[in-house]
């Protein structure tokens, strides 16, 4: 089973639910997705180095096959995941330490 | 080279942690900002790692890591859960910096 893909896919709703709840409204924030065009070209360069040396090897069963370059499609939806958790987490507690510690 | 992904992750963090002593961003201002912001990603994914690592959906080249493992995951994909996310901070951080003042919608 592409068990990756689903995964991949499964935090990435995740990570859009951190930003619902923590109510940081990212998807609909022009300067994320400015930062996403930014993040994709360094993610290419990264994340293709570390599978086109390979430094990381996929289990060809768990992933759908596809890659952009040598990176997987999954590893992008991933990214996504990680980094939209970060980002709405750190927009929440910003927003939550300034009204605790306004200067 | 056993180092190789040492070095990946060095050169990734390397620019980002100079830069972010910069006074034009207030990056450590708030100390358990940076520590939870990263600390819950880090746990879901660590746990996400472990599984799926120890079920083969992917694994390390030997020949381009340390050797050190803990819970089955090389150092430095435990470490990569704190250094990608502190980069994708910086660089979210600049992002705002340069479009400061700009609509957000």
């Amino acid at each position: 089973m592409k068990e990756y893909t689903i995964l991949a896919f499964g935090s990435a709703a995740v990570a859009v639910l951190f930003d619902y709840f923590l109510r940081t409204k990212l998807l609909v924030n022009k300067k994320f997705w400015i930062f996403w065009a930014v993040m994709f070209v360094l993610i290419f360069i990264v994340n293709g180095y570390l599978t086109w040396r390979p430094i990381v090897q996929y289990g060809e069963e768990y992933y759908l096959g596809i890659r952009l370059f040598t990176i997987p499609i999954e590893d992008f939806i991933y990214g996504f995941s990680l980094l939209t958790m970060n980002i709405s987490l750190w927009e929440y507690f910003s927003r939550k330490f300034k009204n605790k510690f306004p200067s | 080279m056993q180092t190789e992904y040492f070095i990946v992750l060095a050169v990734c963090a390397a620019a980002p942690l100079v830069l972010s002593f910069s006074k034009k961003m207030d990056f450590y201002k708030y100390p358990s900002r940076l520590i939870y912001t990263i600390l819950i990603p880090f746990v879901i994914f660590t746990v996400w790692d472990y599984f799926v690592t120890a079920r083969g959906h992917w694994s390390f080249n030997p020949s381009y890591t340390v050797g050190f493992k803990i819970l089955g995951l090389p150092i430095e994909e435990i470490l990569f859960f704190i250094i990608i996310p502190f980069c994708g901070l910086f660089t979210w951080e600049s992002v705002k910096y340069f479009t400061r003042g700009k609509d957000t919608e």
